[in-house]
């Protein structure tokens, strides 16, 4: 232990959900990936690069979740990744000439000189493989990579434990795939915690995870140290770390937010909509209507109509960037230095933050962080960047204490996940894990035609149990999409059931969905057994 | 009514799979329930009862029987019971119900307890008559444990300062606002012109949190806060388009419910319409609800 103060783990959550069409030549919703690639992903993974280049010791924990990792190494999406990629270098490349001379002419210069240094990293670098990326800066002790629920599975909904289990070790078995050990800790989707649920986590080997605020301090016994240091489930042992609520306003609140600088970038104004047709034409999708691209020009300006904004210098950008890492490592200090004085042991803050808030939402966020990382490191000697790991390391004994049902979600527990616009999905999501459960009971260990169907049958019952579906049916956006594909797999999966009942088995059938489903490729549907969940629950027994 | 996916538009190279276009099924043919928690005030309530449960009481009991009776939803306390035999609840609560309606929210009467839930014909006698039982859910407290650990003790003082440093009083409101920005995130990569569609859901979430902790004030010895939401809930025919006060709500297996907070001295006023699909037959049922003007 050093002399500084108290501790800060930073938590970045990667999540999208499993989009992929390869029915489509070209489909919108796939976007989301590939924007999350070009404006968080790369450009995370270029910050941990000049750190290191430069000498500069730091430390994140980061969620990536299992159908990022999937949809991070599918041949399919990479490819259409690689497209999309190579059409941001030329438009830019074009725009350098455009703008030549303008007061746009430095902003043009940003996007070509990052969508270049984007391309060489992802191809030559990491050989198109991002993941490469993420493993090389686990394997060197800086970055802690954790893993998620197999498909950012709701697991309070989940009345049949087969189903939290099968989450838990789903996710376990790919993250041993993609990142060659096992996952030690987790996030469970929404931050979703289930008193017990920790067992499944336990067995296989995740010493932590994390919860909103209240789901330690309305624990029970009482948290002796509030949310600054973690706690341990019963019985279990997992350790679970809440969020700080402080540091996470000084980045989310709309109001006083550092997002919400006038120097920054401006999301609304995109060139998509603003360059001539003919000449953006090229880079839109293939059915020709105007959309955001990624790539804008002006900065945020002030509450003025958005035809009205300002060009984006990036240089004044970088500097506010710059400026706002101070205040939030200052605020940290002083938070630490108050909090120290309340506590027998050194204090622990713990930010989480959606990944995707950072590149994607806040252009500057990414810069914010590389910034943090360097003055964390350069400028003071009060806290330190911390992993979950390390903290139990230095801290072995820690109170136990039984966590309270939460999530991070509206109003803090399920409201959003279950409500009067989603509820309808709970019927046939728990008929379906019912139902695999009884299969898996009734042909254990099936080979052949038969096991590739239950496989499917499990591929298809964890991506219906995406909480993003319902998330977004309440918020109103994607409804339709969010709609469609509760609808499809959970057909998909009572036809393969029908199937399986009535002994006519389509092959054809069963291989179109191979290819349309294909997460999972080493999905085992033995997992869902009810032998399996009770060779987990018995050891607490 | 069911509108294009936005990104059908582009040419499929190979055609849906073939039992996407189909219906979810409304049932699956088993009598069954099922209880999930959503907040630790309240729990949903979902049920299938087939004909067959039906012909198997109305053989028991009679069907005079059953017309007499009233359905009902019995919710039983069974917090730290580890074998319900349907005799050792600690206390029930009996709320109306109407089987058709198919899901309730149920109100749960203290947090942090465990509930099952049965649903079933009363008799003016006060017999129970089974129907079907959920699973075990439990609730979280919503509040700061009275249980204090002695090995782990503190000075209360600390305590409270650590407790409110952890934003025990604002529990649940910072997610609002993550939510916003996400919401505006998903929706930017929607079809340009595309309508967002109603979200009911919405309606709701205005409304004071039941569950969030106030922070301790120690000029007041007494506090108390309450809110209101109503839901109107029913069904129709499956092709039936219906509207609530002039807005299309969307039919789930020919059902639809719909929540909204009702804050003091509000009037609500909700017409509630469905339509044929040819538009030349309707039927009408009007809802009006008034909060008089709390002090």
């Amino acid at each position: 232990m050093g002399q500084e103060k108290g501790y800060l783990a930073l938590v970045l959550h990667a999540h999208l959900p499993f989009i992929k069409h390869p029915e489509y030549p070209d489909f919108l919703e796939e976007d989301w990936f590939y924007e999350a690639m070009v404006e968080t992903y790369l450009p995370l993974l270029n910050v941990f690069e000049n750190l290191t280049d430069e000498g500069v010791d730091f430390r994140l924990t980061m969620s990536v979740t299992p159908p990022l990792c999937n949809m991070m190494s599918d041949p399919l999406l990479i490819e259409r990744f690689r497209h999309y990629l190579n059409q941001r270098v030329e438009l830019s490349e074009k725009e350098l000439q455009r703008t030549h001379g303008t007061d746009f002419a430095p902003v043009a210069k940003m996007y070509y000189d990052k969508f270049r240094r984007l391309k060489d990293l992802f191809e030559n670098k990491y050989h198109s493989h991002v993941l490469e990326g993420f493993k090389k800066f686990q394997d060197m002790g800086k970055l802690e990579i954790i893993t998620c629920g197999a498909t950012h599975g709701y697991l309070p909904l989940m009345v049949h434990k087969e189903s939290v289990n099968a989450q838990v070790k789903i996710a376990a078995n790919d993250y041993r795939i993609r990142f060659g050990r096992s996952p030690r800790g987790i996030w469970l989707g929404e931050c979703a915690y289930n008193p017990g649920d920790d067992k499944f986590l336990r067995d296989e080997g995740i010493r932590f995870f994390f919860m909103e605020s209240h789901g330690i301090l309305h624990g029970t016994p009482r948290p002796k140290y509030g949310i600054y240091a973690p706690v341990y489930c019963p019985k279990t042992g997992v350790a679970a770390f809440a969020r700080d609520m402080e540091s996470a306003q000084q980045v989310w609140s709309a109001e006083s937010g550092y997002p919400g600088d006038a120097r920054y970038r401006e999301f609304y104004r995109d060139l998509g909509y603003d360059l001539d047709y003919d000449y953006i034409k090229p880079y839109l999708h293939s059915d020709g209507v105007r959309r955001n691209i990624g790539m804008k020009y002006c900065k945020i300006t002030g509450k003025v109509p958005l035809n009205q904004k300002a060009p984006y210098y990036p240089d004044e950008a970088r500097s506010v960037a710059a400026e706002h890492a101070g205040n939030f490592m200052f605020n940290r200090q002083k938070q630490i230095e108050y909090l120290a004085t309340l506590m027998d042991r050194k204090p622990l803050v713990v930010s989480m933050y959606d990944a995707e808030l950072y590149g994607h939402w806040w252009y500057e966020g990414i810069d914010f962080l590389e910034f943090l990382f360097k003055k964390i490191y350069y400028d003071q000697k009060d806290i330190k960047l911390i992993t979950p790991m390390e903290y139990l390391e230095m801290y072995p004994v820690n109170q136990t204490v039984q966590p309270s049902m939460s999530s991070w979600g509206d109003k803090g527990y399920h409201d959003v996940w279950l409500n009067s616009g989603n509820d309808w999905i709970y019927r046939h999501l728990i008929k379906s894990a019912e139902r695999m459960r009884d299969l898996a009971n009734a042909h254990p260990h099936a080979g052949g035609l038969l096991g590739r169907t239950l496989n499917q049958m499990a591929r298809e019952l964890v991506l219906m149990q995406s909480s993003d579906w319902a998330f977004l049916m309440t918020t109103g956006t994607a409804k339709e999409y969010s709609t469609k594909r509760t609808k499809d797999h959970v057909q998909r999966f009572n036809e393969l059931y029908e199937q399986i009942k009535h002994n006519r088995i389509n092959e054809a059938y069963v291989y179109d969905l191979e290819c349309r489903d294909s997460i999972f490729q080493e999905i085992d549907y033995n997992v869902y057994s009810s032998a399996a969940k009770d060779k987990v629950l018995n050891q607490y027994k | 009514m069911e509108k294009h996916l936005s990104s059908t538009a582009f040419q499929p190279v190979r055609p849906a799979a073939p039992q996407d276009s189909a219906d979810l099924p409304t049932g699956y043919g088993t009598t069954e329930s099922y209880l999930l928690p959503k907040d630790p005030a309240w729990m949903f309530l979902f049920w299938e009862i087939i004909p067959a449960t039906f012909d198997y009481v109305r053989a028991q009991y009679g069907q005079e029987t059953l017309n007499r009776s009233r359905t009902i939803i019995r919710l039983y306390d069974i917090t730290g019971v580890d074998y319900f035999d349907g005799n050792n609840a600690h206390i029930f609560y009996d709320m109306p119900v109407m089987l058709d309606a198919k899901s309730w929210y149920v109100h749960a009467p203290q947090s942090g307890r465990s509930y099952i839930a049965d649903l079933g014909f009363l008799t003016p006698e006060g017999q129970f008559i089974l129907l079907t039982r959920t699973n075990v859910t439990s609730l979280p407290p919503g509040k700061v444990s009275d249980i204090i650990d002695d090995q782990w003790m503190c000075v209360e003082g600390d305590f409270i300062k650590l407790l409110e440093l952890s934003g025990a009083a604002h529990i649940g409101l910072g997610a609002s606002e993550r939510m916003h920005v996400i919401d505006q995130r998903w929706r930017l990569t929607e079809l340009a012109g595309a309508l967002r569609a109603p979200s009911s859901a919405m309606s709701s979430w205005s409304s004071f949190a039941l569950h969030t902790a106030p922070a301790p004030q120690e000029d007041e010895d007494i506090w108390l806060k309450a809110d209101c939401e109503i839901i109107v809930y029913g069904s129709a025919s499956r092709n039936a388009i219906v509207s609530i006060n002039g807005k299309e709500i969307q039919l789930q297996d020919g059902r639809f419910s719909f929540r909204q907070a009702l804050p003091s001295g509000a009037v609500l006023d909700l017409p509630i319409k469905a339509t044929n699909k040819k538009g030349d037959k309707q039927r009408q049922v009007h809802i009006k609800a008034l909060r008089e003007q709390g002090k």
